[in-house]
């Protein structure tokens, strides 16, 4: 019988553009530092870590967390990378239940942190470029690098193969209305990028495309950063939250799905998103939920691209494919609507920090939980190309 | 049949050995020029015939899995997962298929792909192949824009004249730009298209109410440009950055001079411009600068036209700078 495990402690560093004054070691520190403070327990009584670190030429090194085992205080204790596209930090999340579900731990850390921005393009003078071909190695490399495959022109493949399925969902409109929304909820999150950075739909549809269908206002922005949780097993999640007064919040449901990297008969279905559709429904059913319309308060959404993010909702059930603008149309996720997606602002708003990225969206989602007194939330990570990595966790308060 | 005379990696990508300093919170952080790289000599392995396939016989292969029959293109395994591993055969496949589904266009490329930019990237579905290989689309008829190819399009594969080995010897255009005879030719070079040249769009004598309008926006433009030129943000989109741009326009021209953070407008025609850029209608250049819509989609949309395709970057940055100003007044 596998325990149940639950959160006990979480924080993140702000996310920022550029940290010229830390590096990647420093980041996760203060993200492991703050997240045991959090807990009220000391780095001492965590008995494993597990990294989220997508890209080892962000780092710039291999093994990227090999120094981080000694600078987090995790000395001569079990110390795992998860590196899996975008996904990297639901899926670090997952790896470290599965531990401490089987009883191997009864306390883990789970660190994301990037530094994605270092990387610089001599040529534009500006750092995106760069960034953008460092993500471009992870394409298919003998068939697809050397044609200009990006993150952005991957998942327009696949929301151009939805739109020609459905031709009157995902409007200009609404998809500006969405990123508008979002520049909005992330006000409140005083560790986002762009926490100050409002914009009105006509800004968004102002903006310039990136990769059609993608305005720039759209996309997520990448980021530095780092995001940690304390997980437990039960008996010591319980015992730490009596301490500190803060409720557990339970993972109780995981879902993961990897789909084909090729398309066509028997491979990728280019107009769908199966790894979210079998990543949620698998961790809906961890969970029990059998309607996840009526269960599903908060949605914490890895929001690559606002289209993305609608497909992402209708693939987890809680709009119908083909009419994915009703979170808009309908007011599903508008201001006392029935979801509450990306409180935090999403990573077009707070960043995308690739490995730290999800840990970030569980570290929100659990917040949002005890502060708005809710019971179910939702988080998200997607990733690979053509979408093709997902990884979903149900997180629940008591 | 290697290129010749190319390096891996072009001189004009190399930095300099050096450093900077940045100042924050009044602490200096010190930030270096810096480099990973790796060499290869990579094998292509199970993969050889389909590459030399490519450059050397023109042709494309798939794999047929006997017990199946499906047949896959690109024929990246050897044996069929579906049919408990059966060992599959390589086939040849016509070079005519259609797009399984609408293919992105990227405009703003990275590095190593400026020169393509903008391109097209999809899935093509050879006739006589049940998956999708992956291709840059383009079209004989200028910019690749919206609307071009679709799902469904049929479009033909074409070969580089000067092939290497690698995917990117093919690309794929509409059949409907091509004659019958292009279409049925096994193995046609890229050499044996008719590509329309870049031409500069001629612009009409201005009448009264042109010139007026051209007046109109030319004093707004300045002013922009003025704007821009004390925004710290938009002066940081351009840091590094060096380029005369001729603006030409129904009822005069005029070159904007970007250098190093600074912007200018002047009335003047340059003799070596880096690059010219064409706007029949003086205010869509004044509407994109005053971020009242992006002047990259102008491009896109051919209401602006360009000289070089590579220059996107330039206009991304005026682009940036736009906004720069719109989010300073906020």
């Amino acid at each position: 019988m596998s325990k149940r495990v639950g959160i006990v402690g979480a924080a993140v560093t702000p996310f920022k553009a550029k940290w010229y004054e830390k590096t990647y070691y420093e980041l996760a520190q203060m993200a492991t530092r703050e997240a045991v403070k959090d807990a009220g327990i000391s780095i001492n009584d965590v008995e494993a870590v597990f990294y989220g670190i997508y890209n080892d030429i962000f780092e710039r090194t291999c093994i990227p967390e090999h120094p981080l085992q000694g600078i987090c205080g995790m000395q001569n204790k079990f110390g795992m990378r998860i590196s899996t596209g975008g996904a990297t930090g639901a899926y670090t999340i997952s790896a470290a239940h599965a531990y401490l579900a089987a009883g191997r731990f009864k306390t883990a850390l789970v660190l994301g942190v990037e530094k994605a921005t270092d990387c610089f393009d001599f040529l534009s003078m500006s750092a995106t470029p760069e960034v953008i071909k460092s993500i471009g190695w992870s394409a298919d490399s003998f068939f697809e690098q050397k044609l200009g495959w990006t993150a952005a022109d991957s998942y327009a493949e696949v929301v151009l193969a939805y739109m020609d399925e459905h031709p009157k969902d995902l409007k200009p409109h609404v998809t500006a209305k969405i990123s508008s929304l979002l520049s909005e909820y992330v006000k409140t999150n005083k560790y986002a990028q762009r926490q100050h950075d409002q914009v009105t739909p006509e800004e968004v549809m102002n903006s310039r495309l990136v990769v059609y269908p993608f305005k720039e206002l759209e996309i997520c922005v990448y980021t530095e950063g780092a995001a940690a949780l304390i997980l437990a097993e039960e008996e010591t999640a319980k015992r730490i939250s009596k301490n500190t007064g803060m409720p557990v919040i339970w993972i109780t449901g995981l879902g993961e799905a990897n789909e084909h990297s090729f398309a066509g008969k028997n491979q990728k279905v280019m107009p769908r998103i199966m790894s979210d559709y079998y990543g949620s429904h698998r961790a809906y059913k961890m969970a029990g939920i059998k309607d996840p319309k009526k269960s599903i308060n908060i949605v914490e959404l890895h929001d690559a691209f606002i289209h993305q993010l609608e497909i992402s909702m209708a693939e987890f059930g809680l709009v119908p494919l083909g009419r994915a603008d009703s979170l808009i149309e309908d007011g599903l996720m508008l201001k006392g609507g029935k979801y509450i997606v990306n409180p935090c602002g999403g990573l077009v708003y707070s960043g995308h920090a690739v490995g730290a990225s999800n840990i970030m969206s569980a570290w929100s989602a659990r917040n949002e939980l005890i502060k708005r007194k809710k019971k179910t939330a939702l988080v998200h990570g997607t990733g690979s190309t053509i979408a093709q990595y997902t990884a979903v966790a149900i997180l629940e308060h008591d | 049949m290697a290129k010749k005379k190319e390096k891996l990696i072009p001189a004009e990508y190399i930095p300099d050995v050096g450093s900077q300093i940045v100042t924050i919170d009044g602490k200096k952080c010190l930030v270096a020029n810096d480099v990973m790289y790796t060499f290869y000599q990579r094998s292509k392995g199970e993969f050889s015939q389909f590459f030399l396939a490519l450059r050397d016989d023109k042709k494309i292969l798939g794999c047929k899995c006997p017990k199946c029959g499906i047949v896959r293109c690109p024929p990246f395994l050897t044996h069929c997962p579906d049919c408990d591993f059966a060992p599959t055969k390589l086939v040849e496949l016509d070079q005519v298929g259609v797009m399984l589904s609408t293919p992105p266009i990227t405009y703003f490329a990275n590095a190593l792909f400026l020169k393509m930019a903008p391109y097209g990237r999809g899935r093509v579905v050879l006739k006589g192949a049940d998956t999708a290989l992956s291709v840059n689309v383009y079209t004989t008829t200028g910019i690749l824009t919206p609307g071009i190819i679709k799902k469904g399009t049929q479009v033909k594969v074409v070969f580089r004249d000067d092939r290497v080995g690698e995917i990117s010897d093919i690309f794929c255009i509409p059949t409907s730009e091509l004659t019958r005879a292009q279409v049925a030719r096994k193995g046609l070079l890229s050499s044996q298209i008719n590509w329309e040249a870049p031409v500069e769009p001629t612009l009409p004598k201005a009448t009264a109410k042109e010139t007026e309008a051209y007046n109109k926006a030319l004093k707004e433009m300045k002013s922009i440009i003025r704007l821009m030129n004390v925004t710290e943000r938009a002066r940081k989109d351009i840091a590094g950055w060096k380029r005369d741009i001729q603006v030409k326009t129904t009822g005069g021209h005029f070159a904007i001079l970007i250098n190093n953070g600074d912007i200018k407008l002047e009335e003047k025609k340059l003799v070596k411009p880096d690059f010219v850029l064409v706007s029949k209608n003086p205010k869509t250049l004044a509407d994109g600068l005053a971020y009242r819509g992006a002047i990259t989609d102008s491009v896109i949309m051919k209401r602006l036209w360009i000289s070089k395709n590579m220059e996107f970057t330039t206009i991304f940055k005026l682009d940036r700078m736009a906004r720069s100003v719109a989010r300073s007044k906020k």
